[in-house]
């Protein structure tokens, strides 16, 4: 059982608060999508979770111990912060086996990463012929290498081709299933939602949810139900006929609001309407990230001045 | 963390890039070189047989200084710091760690090149060189200059967190402040770092430094760099 712990984590640079009294906890066994605009102060509170940066004032934990403490990290703790750390003229493989050292991680870890992230055969070439991708599989190797049950990745599907986003994606939920602590960050809402089962979601260093996925996007966005018929006007006049809230499409399809698709699909056979489509739309992870930023604009927008 | 598993993954990184091999290299190469053809041009009646014997060490210090620059100042580039640190959280520690695996290979090197610059050196003179005891004075004096350039060169790298900065005052402050000032023996000149090393590679000297204390302080130069690089390293946010 390893939580990461955030408290009252602030971090002023000048007068500008990049984290603003951050408080969240992040728990083992799933993969915690950590959102928010650039800027919004994930890699900030990431930073001041390993302990590279100090913080203005609150705490940040990992197992109930400041990151400083652990002894040997990187068998705790693996983090992916920058894909450029790896040096240009040194071999993907020396990269590992200097940062293995440090922390007596055995040699056969260092082969066993770079296995699993797909760097086997290009692990003795030197990193600056890697594509941007490569850098990326390469500072999620140095993250797995100490086989650790807390990982941090930050912007780990940066660079990647489809396919290796494919690979992140698989690779997260495989880590979580293990019992492992993953915390993760982005700016893309549909690609945090295809892996993450919790959120944290950050705007202006400021916490605004701390929620399991689904449920965010239930409270936020009303699922929708695709009806297409042969007869748009004669399925709308039974529509409203019926008492539903529901809105016409260009290509004649019509979106019902609060009824479920059952319900409307017995109506319509009852009817003898015949049916082109009936589709239930679940709400996206990105309607509801809008709605909570809308949400959070008009209580946090300042009056202009003139 | 402990301080063997730190200096281990240090002298791997120094060993795998081949721009740090290169410039270990060019200490050896640059300073035998140099002092071979200084003895084989010089008078053979000069004084001071010991300094013809060891003069390539001007240029031995520049590979030197670059060598521990560039150790230092590849933790600057692109977050290598951040992982550096995330994999050993103790800084001061890691400071000290890196700083041993570069005076380490630069001792090595610097001995081997004292002692071949010394034998090319008696060989180019013959009986009218230098003693063997001076031979051997300047040996070890060479080694230890040169391990101390490197260190410098390395502490202020990481005051600056750059090599580029680091290379630009250090070798312009060698090649001509040094060369100009140096020339005023006895003076203040005498207690610059490069300076009051290379007083143990001259036959005789006439300052209020001698081979030894001389060493010392450049050693103190290195040791103050360092401290401030440990201390600018221990305060900033990586």
């Amino acid at each position: 059982m390893t939580d990461i712990d955030v408290r009252d984590l602030t971090k002023e640079y000048g007068a500008r608060r990049a984290v603003d009294e951050l408080t969240f906890r992040v728990r083992p066994g799933r993969v915690t999508g950590f959102l928010g605009p650039n800027g919004a102060g994930k890699s900030t509170t990431m930073r001041l979770l390993l302990g590279l940066d100090r913080p203005t004032s609150g705490t940040a934990t990992i197992g109930g111990r400041a990151y400083a403490e652990l002894h040997e990290p990187l068998r705790r703790v693996g983090a992916l912060l920058d894909a450029g750390a790896a040096h240009g003229s040194r071999t993907a493989r020396d990269h590992l086996r200097a940062l293995a050292a440090s922390n007596r991680i055995p040699v056969g870890r260092v082969d066993a990463v770079l296995e699993q992230t797909g760097l086997a055969e290009v692990a003795r070439r030197r990193v600056k012929t890697y594509s941007l991708g490569m850098r990326q599989r390469l500072g999620i190797a140095a993250a797995l290498l100490g086989d650790p049950e807390v990982i941090v990745l930050d912007e780990p599907s940066n660079g990647l081709d489809p396919e290796g986003i494919i690979w992140i994606r698989t690779l997260l939920k495989d880590l979580a299933a293990e019992g492992r602590t993953v915390l993760v960050s982005s700016h893309l809402m549909n690609e945090t939602a295809s892996f993450a089962d919790h959120l944290v979601i950050l705007g202006r260093g400021r916490l605004l949810a701390d929620t399991p996925v689904q449920e965010f996007i239930r409270a936020r966005v009303q699922p929708e139900v695709r009806v297409r018929s042969i007869d748009p006007d004669a399925l709308g006049d039974l529509l409203v006929r019926h008492g539903h809230d529901a809105t016409r499409h260009e290509d004649g399809a019509w979106s019902v609001r609060n009824a479920p698709a059952e319900e409307l699909g017995r109506l319509l056979a009852e009817e003898g309407v015949p049916v082109l489509e009936l589709a239930a739309r679940e709400g996206t992870l990105e309607q509801a990230y809008l709605d909570l930023t809308a949400t959070e604009a008009e209580f946090t927008a300042q009056p202009q001045e003139a | 963390m402990s301080f063997t598993p730190a200096l281990r993954a240090e002298l791997i990184k120094i060993r795998t890039l081949r721009s740090l091999v290169g410039s270990l290299a060019a200490i050896l190469l640059t300073t035998v070189a140099f002092s071979a053809l200084f003895s084989a041009s010089s008078d053979k009646n000069e004084p001071d047989q010991l300094f013809r014997t060891f003069f390539g060490i001007n240029f031995g210090e520049i590979a030197a200084i670059a060598f521990g620059a560039t150790a230092v100042a590849g933790e600057f580039q692109g977050g290598a710091l951040r992982l550096t640190l995330a994999a050993m959280p103790d800084r001061l520690r890691w400071f000290a760690a890196k700083a041993t695996a570069v005076a380490l290979p630069a001792l090595a090197v610097g001995l081997l090149t004292g002692v071949v610059t010394a034998v090319v050196g008696k060989a180019a003179f013959g009986d009218l060189g230098p003693s063997w005891g001076q031979a051997l004075r300047g040996a070890l004096g060479c080694g230890l200059q040169l391990t101390l350039m490197a260190l410098f060169a390395a502490g202020l790298a990481a005051v600056l967190r750059s090599g580029v900065a680091t290379l630009s005052i250090l070798i312009p402050f060698l090649l001509i402040v040094s060369f100009v000032v140096g020339d005023l023996s006895g003076s203040v000149a005498d207690f610059l770092p490069d300076r009051a090393g290379q007083i143990a590679l001259h036959s005789t000297w006439d300052g209020s430094l001698g081979p030894w204390t001389g060493l010392a302080v450049s050693a103190l130069w290195a040791a103050a760099a360092l401290v401030a690089g440990a201390w600018t390293l221990q305060r900033r946010d990586a």
